[in-house]
């Protein structure tokens, strides 16, 4: 009997993680041992304090040691610069989704109750309130920073649930239109199960194929493993599906819209935005780091998915008559963009030109995304958020600034110059001429000019009709929506009129590329 | 040998899929989900011994672990949404639409 | 030859199993299907060397998995059953011509692969003492992590099943003295007849009788009642038979 050898563990390089899932597990005992009235008031600091730490503990170590250059945790968890890059991106859009979270009114007042019931009545009538939301989006945001910096399969897939697990409860909670909560929970819970069993299935096929699970282990597997390629194919196509899920690529998007629609739109905000991120940071990791030399076997069918994700996401968008579900098509569309960088491989310095365009883009997108779901909690009507587009006419009238704000987001996401989605836009399809794919970039930018016509359709809705009389009112803005409000635009326009310091950053996080 | 333990594993894998396709009683569905899972979990164990190295048995186990957790989640939010429809078919939960 | 008569044997019952979890209309002959299938995978589990494994699976997932599905069965109604109607026309037709394919496709993959022999985990658990300590070994330090982060995951579920299904009393439970005061108070029937006092029978099919003699309706066994209609056997008793038919109305309504 031998004794073990203990772990080492580079705690100074974990710390945002480990202070992430720190913050969650004292708001669960907050949750455990303080008074009610007390709760909210504690958890607010403490999540907002836990997030803006963590992101400058990601300042203080770039600054401090640079780019580590070595997988940490025993071969885990790879902090190097595309990870630093996206956990700071994932706090930044988290902070601003949790000052929309922070907005009473979104959240069930008591889950267990059945809606329209006197219980429920009661609950409301009580201020009852699921201060539990705190914790579990922290969880949540932990599972997407882990999820991003993965180095080993193994690691993806526990962050992969760690991440979703919360997010599955989260969307059931909204506070109107319960039923519809509940429903696009079970359905983003049935179908993420679903694909988590997709993923896992290909994951047991590469390991079958290399014998482990360590992203680096796998690359160097290809060139030595033979006669079991099939298995190879295999894993890579179903760990593509469960990867491709959480993305909302076509042909897997189905949930999107649904999800987005019904979930609380706090959490709506938090998923496009910083799911987005984390899930883009994992199919990085999988394609580039593990599968990186097989990329003349998975290029072809990542090229036909990337052009089915924008022409559906584009095209459906269209026919929407739902402001939310609007949102979830064009965040569609723009998971198939950002595809367009992730095929653009080649040389060292290409394949850094295009990490660098894709992690630009990832923060102008989410950081657009949230400010355009924190414009749509303001637009209320008698039964909660006025979610038909129909009821958005004439809102230029009735509140021009408001809608001249979300008129901006909607020109951002359809990249109209002077806006952040331009320079993003244009990043990733420069970098995917480079590599080689200007089909797709011609394609990419076909549907960016369908998208543009849904955009500028609502725009003219809200400014050149005129005002229904029974129209949605503008909800005051919590001092926490507003800021978010602002925030996003002005991230928008900063990035639209003056984006180098954030392309350096981005150019100077993906210079070292990924570690293995 | 390793071979029929994998093509054992691919089968209760696709009868899983084909089951979540068809079945419509959530709670159905949710148990080939978990078929799904055990399939995968028998192809890690069958590459373990293949491999001769212990990561394989490993991954099963937190499988295991994160089936465990996700069967509460899971239950949780179906029987919420049972209690508020008296009914697990998600046939009937169909009122997100375009 | 062990092995391969142990792995024949519970291949044709574990893919039986599974083809009946989803072929069977009942939800509990589902989950019972479902545990055979993960006993079957415990055994062959052990039989490949993985007997930590084998105690995992039984423990967790026809321990306490397999227990929460029929606990959650149990709550939604024992009875409930999947229609057979189509909502989506051939759906089903081309969900099992995509799963036959998709079965070919697995079965291809993973047969053509050419595989050496097994390489076997004598080497990797003899040095390390034996299955559980090996397994330690590796949990406790490569895959630490993992194993941390895990936690986060069931503290996630607790936290779940609470917000979901925990209702807070809200106001105080009402003593046996209010209650009585209420009753009173409607003028409703003053005394209730304590257990068993009417009953003629103690067999779960025979309803219990009120103080005046009628049936108690409350006391009709749904599931019985419902077969007794469908294969129209009722009771000589003229009350009881016509309790039953009430009892079947009211549920169907």
């Amino acid at each position: 009997m031998n004794g073990i050898q203990p772990p080492t563990i580079e705690y100074g390089q974990l710390m945002p993680l480990l202070l992430v899932f720190g913050a969650a597990i004292v708001g669960v005992l907050i949750e455990a041992f303080a008074p009610r009235y007390l709760r909210k008031a504690i958890h607010v600091p403490l999540t907002m304090l836990t997030l803006l730490g963590a992101f400058g503990l990601v300042i203080v170590q770039v600054l401090r040691d640079g780019v580590p250059t070595a997988a940490v945790a025993m071969g885990a968890i790879a902090v190097d610069g595309p990870s630093l890059f996206i956990w700071g991106v994932i706090l930044v859009l988290s902070v601003v989704s949790v000052l929309l979270i922070n907005d009473d009114d979104n959240f069930v007042a008591s889950a267990a109750a059945v809606p329209g019931s006197p219980d429920e009545e009661e609950a409301i009538a009580r201020g009852g309130a699921h201060t539990e939301v705190y914790p579990l989006a922290l969880f949540a945001i932990g599972g997407m920073m882990l999820f991003a910096a993965s180095n080993d399969l193994l690691i993806m897939f526990v962050g992969l649930e760690v991440m979703s697990l919360p997010l599955y409860l989260l969307c059931g909670l909204a506070r109107r239109r319960r039923l519809l909560s509940q429903e696009s929970s079970v359905k983003y819970f049935l179908l993420g199960a679903f694909s988590s069993a997709f993923f896992l299935y290909g994951m047991a096929m590469i390991y079958g194929y290399a014998g482990t699970v360590d992203l680096g282990g796998i690359n160097d597997a290809l060139g030595r493993v033979g006669g079991q390629d099939t298995l190879l194919y295999l894993g890579t196509a179903l760990l593509g599906v469960g990867l491709f899920f959480k993305i909302g690529a076509a042909p897997f998007q189905a949930w999107k819209p649904d999800v987005y629609q019904g979930a609380p739109t706090p959490i709506t905000a938090l998923m496009a935005s910083g799911t987005l991120v984390a899930a883009f940071g994992a199919v990085l990791r999988v394609f580039w780091v593990a599968l990186g030399n097989l990329d003349w076997d998975w290029r072809p069918v990542m090229w036909g998915i990337a052009i089915l994700t924008m022409i559906v996401g584009a095209i459906l968008a269209i026919t929407q008559t739902d402001i939310k579900r609007m949102l979830a098509y064009s965040s569609i569309a723009h998971a198939g963009f950002l595809l367009t960088g992730v095929i653009a491989t080649g040389e060292a310095t290409q394949n850094a030109n295009s990490l660098s365009a894709l992690l630009f883009y990832l923060l102008a997108y989410g950081i657009t995304t949230v400010g355009a779901f924190a414009v749509v909690t303001m637009v209320r009507d008698a039964g909660g958020e006025a979610g038909h587009l129909s009821r958005w006419a004439g809102l230029g009238k009735r509140s021009p600034a408001l809608a001249g704000i979300f008129a901006f987001f909607l020109l951002a996401f359809a990249g109209i110059p002077l806006t952040s989605g331009f320079f993003g836009k244009y990043a990733v399809f420069a970098a995917a001429v480079a590599g080689g794919a200007l089909p797709l970039v011609v394609v990419g930018v076909v549907s960016s000019a369908i998208a543009a016509f849904f955009y500028v359709r609502v725009i003219v809705l809200m400014f050149f009709s005129e005002p229904a009389a029974d129209g949605p009112t503008i909800a005051v803005p919590s001092a926490g929506t507003a800021a978010v409000v602002a925030l996003a635009a002005a991230a928008t326009v900063v990035l639209g009129v003056y984006p180098q310091p954030v392309f350096d950053l981005a150019d100077a996080a993906a210079s070292s590329l990924f570690v293995r | 040998m390793t071979t029929h333990y994998l093509v054992l594993s691919a089968l209760l894998f696709a009868i899983g899929a084909v089951g979540v396709l068809v079945r419509r009683n959530a709670i159905v569905v949710f148990m080939c989900v978990e078929l799904m899972l055990n399939a995968c979990n028998l192809a890690f164990v069958t590459f373990a011994r293949q491999h001769g190295n212990l990561d394989g048995q490993i991954i099963a186990f937190f499988v295991m672990v994160v089936a465990a957790a996700e069967v509460v989640v899971g239950l949780a939010i179906i029987v919420t949404i049972f209690r508020t429809r008296r009914s697990a078919s998600v046939d009937d939960a169909n009122l997100l639409k375009y | 030859m062990g092995e391969t008569i142990t792995f024949w044997v519970l291949a044709v019952v574990s893919v039986s199993a599974a083809l009946g979890l989803v072929l069977s209309r009942r939800a509990v002959y589902c989950a019972l299907m479902l545990g055979v299938v993960m006993l079957s995978l415990a055994v062959l589990y052990a039989v490949q060397d993985a007997p930590f494994l084998a105690a995992v699976q039984i423990v967790v997932y026809t321990g306490a998995v397999m227990m929460l599905f029929l606990f959650v069965l149990m709550l939604v109604g024992v009875d409930s059953s999947d229609s057979l109607v189509e909502t989506i026309k051939g759906q089903r037709f081309w969900a099992i011509v995509a799963g036959a394919g998709f079965a070919v496709l697995l079965g291809l993959a993973v047969g053509n692969a050419v595989l050496s022999p097994p390489a076997g985990l004598l080497g990797a658990t003899q040095t390390a003492g034996g299955n559980v300590p090996a397994l330690a070994q590796l949990i406790f330090t490569r895959h630490v992590f993992a194993f941390e982060v895990a936690s986060a995951l069931l503290i996630t579920a607790a936290l779940a099943a609470m917000v979901l299904t925990h209702r807070e009393r809200l106001t105080e439970k009402p003593t046996q003295r209010a209650l009585a005061r209420a009753r009173f108070l409607t003028g409703g029937s003053v005394v209730l007849p304590g257990p068993g006092v009417y009953a003629r029978h103690n067999a779960n099919d025979m309803p219990a009788l009120l103080p005046d003699g009628s049936v108690s309706e409350l006391s009709v066994n749904r599931v019985i009642a419902r077969h007794d209609v469908e294969d129209e056997r009722f009771p000589d008793d003229p009350k009881l038979a016509e309790a039953i038919k009430q009892a079947v109305e009211e549920e169907s309504k």
